[in-house]
């Protein structure tokens, strides 16, 4: 919403309050300043009386012009064209200073002396309102010949855009701004009251009609004009100007002026086949069809309230007779019938839905006034109008209740001023509860708080004194709190680590989740509206989102990516479960002296102690997943308190030429795996252990983790620790593997004897005897 | 005896040292010769002997001592320059990764929430008409719902616009007095400079009984929270529209750039708009069936916090994982 100074100066007397105020008490009651372009005219412009034109005798696009200036008649040479229709013009005098390095001085053009300038708008710094100089009118204020264009405060105006809250429908006019303003400043707020001048003969009622079907449930005003000579005024130029609404046709600029400064809807229909001297008649038909009220003039469809006009019934600026309409419809009703229907709304809609001006006869006395007074148009007598009356709104309310929702005790007079000066109507005050009757246009108003924010607003945040809370302490972590503990002290690991957090969208390319056989949100549970392609669908994993960024950062030339997420994926049926993913991809450490400059790149060995400095202890077993990323011979199921609970591999060749990356490795945990359980302690042996290598040849198939098992199996009470230290394969060991495990063997209670101590080892030899055929080397 | 010890001065090494102290005491040595001679010296001079014997040996050992001590440092010190490194070489190693500065500004939040005795909430991202907007007073053909765009589902359900959700969650879960923050991603079909279609908010609630809970607590949590954020800035509160609170007002910050003088990050307004709050919507209450309540809440984008505190110039490079951003960070 925009409005200037001036513009609200129609309502509202500013002359005593300071920009900086005005901008303070607009944020102050929640009409938030936006933006402030504030116009001035450079000194030395003055309004200047056309005496003559005459051509330039050596130029044909130049005129000179004689300009009385009042102190004077000045002659200048101007290029506009329109120069010829104009009366009184801004002259920039010897001296006026255009711009930085552009200053009017005296001049010769083709051999005629020039003492000045004819400007532009644009020239003078304002919006574009046409080609050509700009053609002073009244509509500015009074031309006196000679008087600095800067002392015309309408064109040196400052325009305020206002960025408008949902709720505030009646704001959405100047003379709305005005009267929520004249609520905070404690200034009156001037009505625009209109009788007509000069009538046409006819009385409406005679030459029209109004029929109506069904339940009308909006109200309507109707007033007709013939139409002579309409034009667009220099201060509607510019004030339409001000809000990117200056159009060609006349007509269309004094509907939109006048509905921007009351807020009423207006629209204007061409009457002007209609032969009323051969007693032919205007007859407006109005019918409620499905809640959409229809308007049909002798019989042609021409505008649905609060939705939408017909083209072809717009009258223009050369319509001979025009018949106006302001209406209103209740906001709420409106928009539930245009989302049900799904009916095409134009511009006025935004207005319509949010709550425009009831006051209708507003818009008709303005209408009025502007066409008797600036251009030769004459009304018919009278005004068809059809009200819906509505039930008054009246919320109780009472002070106690309004001080303790704001927290500050606040005087009933207080109250009753500010809502008076908002203009509810207050009843019984005297009583401790009281009514307040909603004035129409405040459509959002419903209850106790509604009041009570009115109160906030104009009363002003600033006045209203910081209070810290009395609550009562408890106990309030919980699980939540717990798992957000978690994962910090999970994402510090994972930085100290090496890795950089990465967030990425919780959207996946459909395409590529297929691609490398993942999982996809079903068919039917998808994304309707989805923001691109590459974002189609709900990610299953964020493998992908991290492979595309660590492709990203290889284009901007990074040799070594490490990035880890904790995010949401979904599955098939949009469950939600929060992963920790992690890529290494490219060099496996940073260059520096200790590898010369030329670091590895990133090796299994390397990627699975880096991640068991972030996870702790975990177990690997061959991979049972089945999604392409995989590299079938370095991939694993990782193992967390005995459970499946993620993966990770060395990135597949084809996928890493697919993303142009090097060697990469990618691991994806569910987290709540890896939430930290509770520990007890075990007890400490007080006696000295033994260490035992064990070197064994067993078939090359039969992976550690299976020798490990039948180990704990056994359940030894003297085995303390067992963990594989070197494995070898040759030619001669064939389709066997040597496989060296380091036992620690120590009891609780007592110093082993040897006995002890081989009873152990044998067992575990022969059992894996018996299990794999295994033989001590 | 002046030969002896000219010859431990002599030894430039400790093994050279060695051979010498070998040759003067070992049982073959020097001294050992002389003592050999005490036997043959007579009876009355024996005494006076072995005495000037004493002696020359204690004054030997006293050089010898002195000349391995020396000896001995210069050895470390050979021994310890051959070490040399020059650390400087091992600057800047690089081998930390950074915690997202999005993620560690919610860190930052969170701690101020948590220590004020504020517990930790969450919900799904996928939500139903009725959490997301019914039950916080969004009814269908609400303006308001154009503020978000919605991403929607072919069942009917939406990615959260918003935290808020949670609030209605954690009501109809539990029973007030209520002290809850919700962090988390929330979703808007929105793509462009200054929007992503996910960003993060962290929300908060606080409800206790009907006349408890004001304005003012509001106000005054507000500033405390933006100074710890912010430090020493000015706050302005500005009354505004949300549906789900009423009165709501938004935050705004001096511009932390330009101290108020006005700048383009601020659109040459001097203030920086951080944050949305209100006392909690009678509607709302209702939709949850709380009664005889009152309370506040509010919500604020994370990446906005965390974009002027840190001064990131855009939006977008948050969610690329570009590591030249991220480093910046370790």
């Amino acid at each position: 919403m925009i409005v200037t100074r001036t513009w609200l100066n129609n309502f509202i007397d500013l002359s005593e309050v300071s920009d900086e105020t005005l901008f303070k008490s607009l944020n102050a009651i929640g009409l938030e300043v936006d933006n402030i372009r504030t116009y001035t005219i450079p000194d030395k412009i003055i309004v200047g009386k056309i005496v003559s034109v005459e051509k330039h005798p050596d130029a044909d696009k130049l005129n000179v012009c004689q300009i009385d200036i009042g102190s004077d008649v000045r002659q200048i040479v101007c290029g506009a064209a329109n120069i010829v229709d104009a009366q009184y013009v801004a002259v920039a005098t010897i001296g006026a200073k255009l711009g930085e390095d552009f200053e009017i001085k005296h001049a010769k053009l083709r051999g005629v002396e020039s003492e000045g300038m004819v400007c532009s708008a644009s020239e003078l710094g304002l919006p574009d309102i046409g080609d050509g100089i700009l053609i002073l009118d009244d509509s500015i204020g009074e031309l006196i010949i000679g008087k600095e264009l800067n002392e015309y405060k309408k064109l040196a105006d400052t325009v305020i855009e206002i960025e408008l809250t949902a709720n505030r429908g009646d704001c959405l006019s100047v003379h709305g701004v005005a009267r929520d303003l004249s609520a905070v400043l404690n200034l009156p707020i001037t009505d625009f009251d209109y009788e007509s001048q000069s009538l046409e003969k006819l009385g409406l009622a005679r030459v029209s009609k109004l029929e109506t079907n069904g339940v009308i449930d909006a109200s309507v005003q109707y007033v007709m004009a013939n139409m002579e000579e309409i034009h667009t005024s220099l201060l509607f130029a510019l004030r339409l100007a001000f809000i990117d609404k200056l159009k060609l046709d006349a007509l269309e600029n004094i509907l939109s002026y006048i509905t921007h400064t009351t807020g009423v809807i207006l629209r204007a229909y061409d009457v002007s086949d209609i032969d009323l001297e051969n007693e032919e008649k205007v007859v407006i038909n109005l019918s409620n069809n499905e809640g959409i009220i229809n308007v049909f003039i002798n019989e042609k469809p021409c505008s649905q309230i609060g939705i939408k006009q017909i083209e072809e019934s717009k009258a223009n600026e050369n319509s001979s007779r025009v018949l106006f309409e302001a209406s209103y419809i209740q906001p709420t009703q409106l928009v539930d019938i245009v989302s049900e229907h799904k009916l095409e709304t134009d511009e006025l809609y935004y207005n319509t839905s949010r709550g425009s001006e009831p006051q209708l006869s507003f818009s008709i006395d303005y209408l009025t006034y502007l066409f008797e007074s600036y251009n030769k148009c004459k009304l018919y007598n009278g005004v068809i109008s059809l009200d819906n009356e509505r039930e008054d709104k009246i919320i109780t309310i009472g002070t106690d209740e309004i001080s303790k929702l704001i927290g500050h005790e606040i005087d009933k007079s207080e109250i009753i001023r500010i809502l008076t000066s908002l203009g509810f109507t207050v009843q019984n005050s005297n009583e401790e509860n009281f009514g307040v009757t909603v004035p129409e246009f405040r459509h959002d108003m419903e209850n106790i708080q509604d009041i009570t924010e009115e109160i906030v607003r104009i009363f002003g945040i600033d006045n209203i004194d910081a209070k810290p809370l009395q609550f009562k302490e408890a106990q309030r972590t919980n699980s939540t709190t717990h798992k957000y503990y978690a994962k910090k002290e999970l994402r510090s690991r994972a930085v100290a680590a090496g890795f950089d957090e990465n967030i990425s969208f919780a959207f996946s390319d459909k395409k590529l989740l297929e691609k490398y056989n993942f999982p996809f949100i079903k068919e039917e549970l998808d994304i309707i509206n989805p923001i691109t392609t590459d974002l189609n669908t709900l990610r299953t994993t964020i493998s992908i989102n991290l492979l595309q960024a660590a492709q990203r950062n290889l284009n901007y030339s990074q040799r070594s990516t490490a990035l880890f997420e904790i995010g949401t994926i979904f599955d098939e049926n949009r469950e939600e479960k929060e992963l920790l993913s992690l890529i290494y991809s490219g060099q496996k450490e940073s260059e520096y002296v200790g590898n010369s400059g030329k670091p590895k790149n990133i090796d299994f060995d390397s990627f699975v102690r880096k991640l068991s400095a972030i996870l702790g202890n975990f177990e690997l077993r061959t991979s049972t997943r089945d999604n392409a990323l995989l590299h079938p011979y370095q991939s694993a199921d990782i193992i967390v308190n005995n459970q499946i609970c993620g993966y990770l591999t060395k990135l597949h060749p084809i996928v890493r030429d697919d993303f142009d990356l090097d060697e990469t490795f990618i691991a994806e945990i569910e987290f709540d795996a890896l939430i930290p359980k509770h520990i007890d302690a075990k007890a400490i042996s007080k006696f000295q252990g033994v260490y035992k290598d064990l070197s064994l040849v067993v078939n090359k198939t039969i992976p550690y983790s299976q020798i490990s098992t039948t180990i704990k199996s056994l359940a030894l009470p003297l085995l303390n620790k067992c963990y594989p230290i070197d494995v070898y394969e040759d030619e001669q060991l064939g389709e066997e593997k040597s496989l060296t495990l380091r036992l620690f063997i120590q009891a609780l209670d007592k110093t082993l004897d040897d006995n002890d101590i081989d009873s152990t080892v044998n067992r575990i030899i022969e059992t894996l005897h018996t299990e794999y055929g295994a033989t001590l080397r | 005896m002046e030969n002896l010890e000219e010859r431990i001065e002599q030894a430039n090494t400790l093994e050279a040292l060695e051979k010498v102290r070998i040759e003067l005491f070992g049982k073959k040595g020097a001294l050992a010769a002389e003592f050999a001679k005490l036997k043959d010296v007579p009876g009355p001079e024996k005494k006076a002997f072995a005495e000037g014997l004493n002696k020359n040996k204690a004054k030997l050992q006293a050089v010898y001592d002195e000349r391995y001590e020396l000896l001995k440092k210069e050895e470390i010190e050979r021994l310890l320059k051959a070490e040399a490194i020059d650390v400087s070489l091992y600057n800047n190693l690089n081998e930390k990764g950074a915690l997202h500065p999005v993620m560690a500004t919610m860190d930052k939040i969170i701690d101020y929430f948590v220590a004020l005795n504020f517990s930790i909430e969450d919900g799904p991202k996928v939500e139903d008409d009725f959490h997301n907007f019914e039950a916080l007073n969004l009814p269908k053909n609400h303006p308001a719902r154009d503020m978000q765009d919605t991403f929607f589902f072919k069942d009917g359900a939406v990615l959260r616009t918003h935290t808020s959700p949670v609030q209605i969650r954690t009501m109809l879960a539990q029973k007030p007095p209520i002290r809850m923050i919700a962090p988390g991603a929330v979703f808007r079909k929105d793509y462009d400079i200054t929007h992503t279609p996910m960003f993060h908010q962290i929300e908060g609630l606080v409800v206790g009984e009907v006349g408890e809970v004001s304005f003012a607590n509001l106000k005054s949590v507000m500033s405390d929270f933006l100074h710890y954020m912010f430090g020493d800035v000015e706050i302005r509160f500005r009354p505004s529209f949300f549906p789900f609170t009423e009165p709501s007002a938004e935050v705004d910050i001096s511009c932390i750039f330009c101290e108020g003088e006005g700048c383009r990050v601020c659109s040459h307004t001097g203030w920086l708009e951080v944050l949305g709050c209100g006392i909690v919507d009678e509607n709302v209450f209702k939709a949850v069936n709380y009664k005889n309540v009152s309370g506040y809440a509010f919500g604020l984008g994370i990446e906005r916090f965390a974009m002027l505190l840190h001064k990131i110039p855009d939006l977008r490079m948050l969610f690329e994982g570009d590591t030249r951003l991220l480093e910046q960070f370790r």
